[in-house]
């Protein structure tokens, strides 16, 4: 322990235990455990103990006082539980369970019981429990009382404590421990209605996951039972569990895999105009129960389709999912639900009425089943199907009636299905499907574009940006897109007057200008004209916009371009570079002069070279660039004020900032050091005007210009500067003097005596 | 029983990462979404793992409503719903929605710029998460499904904070979030209106607090300001929250007029300078002072305050004034606290008291750069305790603290329990180690409180559960008619607890269709036509008691006729009509209250019983009664049945 806190915590126990000194708050406490915590585990805690007697001598009093104060007991406890981890495992009287008794309670049972069956009890003591130590047969008795009694919570509890054991303990006694104890636990499933469903859920599938459920049989029994007898919402979570099941009967898996379909297998039912093409697998035909449930009520309706959707979307992207995997039946399903949402299906059956009328513009529903939809685009599915996909997603994104979050998901999907539909092999160019489903979605996409919606405009940007990134060279999409108003459109948005919009129309911008798609009233024949045009335009948005994530947007897209060698970049890559590391620098967002030395590092890697480069089949370059190379880059360096804005940024009031700033320095300094070059320019007065500005900004001074740099200049001032030492420097956070020990322990005690009228007066 | 649970996942009884789940009626809804500003790990926002073990926070929750701006009521949001993956809809009001993300951007930098975290929410989720909010006005009923509404009222607190009823058929709940009941300079004072919630879930933040003057407050802080300036002095004033900046701004820029000051005042560019330009724009929820003037002049436009200057803060001499609460982790907090050393951006300054003596919420200090005076004014829009006891004019059945400390709650419980009993004695001496001024605000919070609640002052620990038990009245319709026709029978006489079926309200634990009164004597309180039974129809979510026929036609279904029979043997030489005439005399001696007749086609009927005498094939000396019977004559049916087995009196 730090000798200025060994000197503190005396005078700070003082106040613990003494009843007259009000407390510091809990999160205090909570982080002076924290502390003891880490210094428990660096080293003896003993030796901590008897270096510092006031601890002892803290939790002594404390725990012998008549009425102590629940948060300082409270903190004895855990601290004394702290100390005696060492030794024991007594870990769970640490961290944030304090709050939820019940967990904390039934964690301590699990500990005590592994501990006291750690010892003798090892191997495979008999089930009936005659050899187990008293201490872990008192345990299991109370757990067995508590699974017969018909008080649900105690039920809740027992069967949390066993899911604790089941997850933790692997030993071979938790066998025997299930052989006593899976008849209670079976009488569970008799019961009507079944108690405490989730726990016991809970509870069988820790089971299933341990070596338990390797060696007994009769645990598939007792689940496959407790499958038909759990209603279809409650069976749901065991269903997905059984098939993440890495060994477990295929009767069973079938069986689970069935459960989960019943809702879907009960929707197609009720969608059916006419006896259609084959469904699901048998066991998942819509059975009456299932029926029922839909029939029940719309919010168990509604509950039960979205559990459903969302189990089957997880098991879709599970290596582990059943095959074959109904995907065409899945595919129906998911578009008869969004229809049923929509108002377009026109059922001819009882079931099919009812869902009609209760899933009608049910948002929750339609969010699930956008969602699973667009999980489903990995796999195939018959031509006309995929047909009907694309058809009720237009549905979807041109209906007034979608919400906005609604419209997002409807855009994802689409965008899934989009990305996911097959090339033509000839042309490598978009399928026929897919061209035609374009021309109707571009309308579409302009009329959300003009939305007075923030949020659909905002999503419709989002698509196009996605879209254009993967399809920008896709001749077919190309003359879609150029043929629509959708650049234009994209275009005026950079004056929207919500930021989120004008940034998500920079980013789009940019995209489709990268692929030459911002079409401008030049035509797509000038493309150097509009180029110059969006350049400027988005540099005036850097220069004067007054929120920050357009701001962030354009340096974004600036860095993209540089990377990518944009032609219309390249042509005058000096002039570019300047004008946004100008703008860049006096911007008042940090992120925004962050990504300012972002897009300096590339520039910097284009004329010096990636920093270590560690392909084994680059040709082996120097380290170091050759100084005739270095001494013109350095030029150019000094021409772009490459250097004035990195050391300005260097004693940047935001941390990122200046580290960022940092490792570009220490990079440029690595290039240039071991080729000797222009080093031997000594203290010229250029160097002694560069330290003074340095001194300057160093000290707050923000003002005065660097003015015409020599490189020289430059080098010998970077060489003589701590870079290292100043990201060892910068890599702490602003408050870790706050967050040291000592600072702790100093308001602690600074401040007993004020509290009480001043603690609560929050915001 | 149906039940209200109520569970504090944060905020039960401390400050810092609001969030209370509630269930109602079936459904779940999570109250606020906030962080805790004393942590910088895992435990700064609530622990969502204790909503639901293993199943998706979207499946389970209906709703997430954020009552404000302030962080520790929304600075989680965006980890819950884009990082923990809830993808319901999230309510607020619309000043709410706008001010937001600006408090979650400055969060963000904090966190990820200056305390270098890493696996933060972006800038992207906040976003996304913004897209997920639903704006909701003052006074507007959203239904959020079909079964579950809420409503928003006007809070005070900040700007676009409210309180929200939660309501699911005839149960409700009211959060407060946090509230104000005294107007200040630009918002009025929260309402809300008679709504008798079951549960009314309050913050309370001052609950054993009554705070002096406002007016004395302003008038000394206005004084220490001027003081400083006119020596050439500087102030500076750190405030903590959004909300108070644009309160003290409107006071000094009015003092500032009213003066003809020319000395200028700053704001820090960034979170105020971007949240006044909402603050310009939201005038319909400032108070009436500002709505009226503000077409002349909105008072956010601001003539003596500009952007602050960096270099400012290193010039000498300022006097610091902290206007709220700095927690502990912070230089606010040790400056506060009366520390003499300090460590700034890397640099030791040490302090030095110069004016003796330095009382520890007024330390004057000498800085490297001048002297620094200290001092602590409570500038906060939290409601005191007797503005606390205001909420009471929603006259909730129950009462819930939060967002306290559970010593002041148990005390402030106690003390509002002994003032439904009976009034406190004036400066009785207080118990649990409070001093006599607390003990005096308590007792003037007790006497504030002019309507208890009628059922319990509850509080609950973080992760613990309350539960109400609530009696929901279902209304029932039933048609004048069918009641006059059940009330000419006298059928409702023996039900007291139908007595109020003509006004709609049935208790639920009365059986929906009570059988009728079984028939222990005689039968005259048998039903004695199929028209006087009731039976209760669910249709459209009314629940409505009609007569069987009327249910039947509204149901679309056919009668279904039961009938019973039974063979009686009796030992008769006499001819099948004979005996059938000697049934009925003797059936008409017995049941006097009775319609029995004897039809032309010789058989007998009591009521809907018909009973036929016939020859027995084998032996001519027995006859073979027929009986048969309705189902709803049951009862009689078997009574008729057992008293022809007895035999028919002997002819005299």
């Amino acid at each position: 322990m730090d000798p200025e806190c060994s000197r503190l915590l005396p005078a700070l126990c003082a106040v613990l235990v003494d009843p007259r000194q009000p407390v510091a708050d809990d999160t205090c406490l909570e982080k002076l455990l924290d502390w003891f915590k880490t210094v428990t585990e660096a080293g003896p805690s003993l030796l901590l103990l008897q270096e510092n007697p006031c601890l002892v001598e803290l939790l002594f009093r404390v725990l012998k006082a008549h009425d102590p104060r629940p948060r300082v007991l409270s903190f004895s406890l855990r601290l004394a539980g702290l100390f005696a981890a060492q030794e024991d495992c007594f870990q769970y009287l640490q961290g944030d369970s304090s709050l939820f008794v019940a967990s904390a309670a039934g964690q301590l049972l699990v500990h005590i019981l592994a501990l006291a069956m750690r010892g003798p009890a090892e191997g495979h003591p008999s089930p009936q429990g005659c050899d187990w130590p008293a201490c872990a047969q008192k345990i299991v008795c109370h757990v067995e009382d508590s699974l017969r009694s018909t008080a649900t919570p105690q039920v809740t509890q027992a069967l949390n404590v066993l899911t604790t054991t089941f997850g933790h303990c692997h030993s071979p006694w938790t066998q025997g421990l299930w052989v006593r104890l899976s008849p209670l636990v079976a009488c569970l499933l008799e019961k009507d209605p079944i108690p405490a469903s989730h726990s016991l859920v809970d509870l069988l599938l820790s089971v299933a996951r341990s070596p338990v459920g390797s060696s007994d049989c009769g645990l598939w029994e007792t689940l496959a039972q407790t499958l038909s007898h759990l209603s279809p919402t409650q069976a749901g979570p065991l269903a997905l569990g059984i098939l993440k099941l890495q060994d477990c009967p295929q009767a069973l898996k079938t069986q689970a895999f069935g459960v989960l379909l019943q809702p879907l297998a009960c929707v197609l039912k009720a969608a059916a105009q006419a006896p259609g093409p084959p469904g699901f697998p048998e066991g998942a035909t819509g059975d009456s129960i299932t029926v029922d449930t839909f029939l029940s009520s719309k919010s168990a309706c509604v509950g039960l389709l979205c559990q459903a959707l969302a189990h089957l979307e997880l098991l879709q992207l599970l290596p582990q999912r059943p095959s074959p995997w109904p995907q065409a039946p899945l595919l129906r399903a998911a578009v008869a639900i969004l229809r049923f949402c929509h108002g377009s299906a026109a059922p001819t059956s009882d079931v099919g009425g009812h869902l009609c009328a209760v899933l009608a513009g049910c948002v929750r529903v339609q969010r699930a089943a956008l969602d699973f939809l667009g999980t489903l685009s990995q796999g195939t599915g018959p031509q006309e199907l995929v047909t009907q996909v694309f058809a009720v997603l237009l549905e979807y994104l041109t209906s007034p009636d979608s919400s906005p979050m609604v419209l997002k998901k409807a855009f994802q999907a689409t965008l899934r299905w989009l990305l996911g539909s097959p090339k033509a092999p000839s042309c490598c160019d978009l399928d026929p499907h897919t061209q035609l489903f374009l021309g109707e979605l571009l309308p579409v996409l302009r009329k959300r574009l003009c939305s007075p919606c923030w949020e659909a405009r905002d999503s419709g940007l989002e698509f196009l940006t996605q879209v254009t990134r993967h399809w920008g060279g896709q001749a077919a999409f190309r003359h879609a897109l150029l043929a629509s108003e959708v650049p234009e459109l994209t275009g005026q948005l950079l004056r929207d007057p919500e930021s989120y919009v004008r940034a998500s129309a920079v980013t789009a911008t940019g995209q489709l200008s990268s692929w030459g798609l911002y079409a401008t009233p030049t035509g797509p024949e000038h493309p150097e004209v509009q180029q110059e045009s969006l350049f400027t335009e988005l540099l005036h948005i850097l220069s004067t916009d007054s929120e920050g994530f357009p701001r962030r947007a354009v340096m974004h897209v600036f860095t993209q371009w540089l990377k990518d060698g944009h032609a219309d970049v390249a042509e005058d890559l000096e002039q570019f570079v300047a004008r946004v590391l100008q703008a860049a620098s006096q911007d008042l967002d940090w992120e925004v002069r962050a990504q300012g030395l972002e897009l300096a590092l590339v520039f910097l890697e284009q004329l010096l070279g990636q920093p270590g480069s560690r392909c084994p089949y680059a040709v082996a370059l120097p380290e170091a660039a050759p100084p005739a190379t270095l001494a013109q880059v350095l030029q150019a360096l000094c021409r772009v004020q490459l250097f004035e804005f990195a050391l300005r940024a260097l004693f940047d009031c935001d941390r990122p900032v200046a580290q960022k700033s940092c490792d570009l320095l220490l990079f440029l300094k690595a290039k240039a050091t071991p080729c000797g070059g222009p080093q031997e320019a000594g203290a010229s007065p250029d160097v002694v005007s560069v330290e003074a500005a340095l001194q300057r900004w160093q000290a707050g001074e923000q003002g005065q210009p660097l003015g015409e740099l020599e490189p020289e200049a430059v080098m010998a001032v970077l060489r003589s500067m701590d870079l290292e030492g100043l990201r060892g420097m910068l890599a702490k956070s602003s408050d870790h003097m706050e967050k040291s020990p000592q600072s702790l322990l100093q308001d602690m005690l600074a401040t007993v005596g004020v509290l009480g009228e001043n603690e609560a007066d929050c915001y | 029983m149906p039940e209200i649970r109520v569970t504090p996942l944060g905020a039960g009884q401390d400050v810092g990462r609001s969030c209370i789940l509630v269930s109602i009626g079936g459904k779940n809804v999570m109250l606020d979404c906030g962080m805790h500003m004393g942590f910088s790990d895992d435990r700064r926002f609530p622990d969502f793992s204790y909503i639901t073990r293993n199943g998706r926070l979207t499946d389970f929750l209906d709703c997430v409503i954020i009552s404000h701006f302030h962080l520790d009521h929304c600075g989680a949001l965006p980890y819950f719903s884009e990082m923990v993956g809830y993808d319901g809809p999230i309510y607020m009001t619309q000043p709410t929605q706008a001010i937001c993300p600006i408090l979650l951007e400055d969060y963000r930098k904090i966190a990820v710029d200056k305390k270098g975290e890493a696996n933060f929410f972006t800038s992207q989720m906040i976003k996304d998460c913004m897209k997920k909010v639903v704006a909701v006005h003052l006074h507007q009923t959203v239904q959020v499904d079909d079964e579950l509404e809420i409503k928003a009222y006007y809070a005070g607190h900040v700007l676009g904070a409210a309180m929200f009823q939660i309501k699911v058929g005839s149960e409700s709940v009211v959060y407060t979030g946090d509230y104000n009941m005294t107007p200040d300079r630009h918002l009025g004072a929260a309402w809300i209106d008679k709504c008798r919630p079951n549960l009314l879930i309050t913050e309370s933040t001052y609950a054993t607090t009554i705070r002096d003057s406002k007016r004395c407050r302003e008038r000394d802080f206005l004084k220490k300001v001027h003081e400083t300036v006119e020596r050439g002095g500087k102030v500076l004033i750190p405030v903590f929250a959004l909300g108070r900046a644009q309160e003290l701004c409107i006071l000094l820029e009015t003092f500032w007029e009213r003066m003809d000051l020319k000395a200028p005042i700053y704001f820090s560019t960034g979170l105020t300078e971007k949240a006044n330009h909402y603050y310009k724009l939201f005038i319909p929820w400032t108070n009436q002072k500002i709505r009226k003037t503000f077409v002349q002049r909105n008072m956010f436009e601001f003539k003596h305050i500009k952007a602050f200057d960096r270099a400012f803060a290193d010039s000498p001499g300022p006097m610091v004034i902290m206007p709220g609460y700095c927690v502990q982790g912070t230089v606010g907090h040790k400056i506060l606290s009366g520390q003499r050393k300090l460590e700034m951006e890397g640099r030791q300054v040490v302090i030095t008291p110069t004016l003796p003596p330095p009382a520890l919420s007024h330390a004057c200090c000498d800085t490297a750069a001048g002297v620094m005076q200290v001092e602590y004014m409570s500038f906060s829009a939290h409601a005191d305790a007797r503005a606390s006891c205001s909420c009471g004019q929603a006259e909730p059945e129950n009462v819930l603290l939060v967002h306290g400390e559970a010593k002041k709650m148990s005390f402030l419980k106690q003390k509002i329990e002994q003032n439904s009993v009976g009034k406190p004695r004036r400066g009785r001496a207080c118990e649990g180690g409070f001093s006599r001024a607390c003990a005096d605000r308590a007792r003037h919070l007790a006497e504030a409180l002019s309507t208890p609640p009628r059922g319990q002052l509850l509080y609950a620990a973080n992760g613990e559960t309350v539960t109400l038990s609530t009696s929901p009245s279902i209304p029932v319709g039933i048609s004048l008619g069918l009641l006059k026709r059940e009330m000419a029978q006298g059928m409702w006489a023996g039900h007291a607890g139908w007595g109020g079926a003509a006004a709609g309200q049935v208790a639920p634990q009365t059986a929906p269709a009570p059988a009728p009164a079984p028939a222990s004597q005689g039968y005259s309180r048998m039903p004695r036509s199929p028209g006087s039974c009731r039976h209760p129809i669910m249709k459209d979510s009314n629940f409505r008691l009609v007569s069987s026929e009327q249910a039947l036609k509204e149901l679309g279904l056919a009668e279904h006729q039961l009938r019973f029979t039974c063979r009686v043997h009796l030992h008769d030489t006499r001819k099948e009509q004979e005996t059938a005439l000697r049934v009925y005399s003797h059936l008409k001696s017995v049941l006097k209250d009775h319609c029995v007749q004897h039809l032309p086609d010789g058989s007998v009927t009591v009521e809907s019983i018909l009973i036929q005498a016939a020859a027995h094939s084998e032996d001519p000396s027995t006859k073979v009664l027929l009986v048969s019977w309705t189902y709803q004559d049951e009862e009689l049916g078997s009574y008729l049945t057992s008293l022809l087995k007895k035999g028919l009196p002997q002819a005299s």
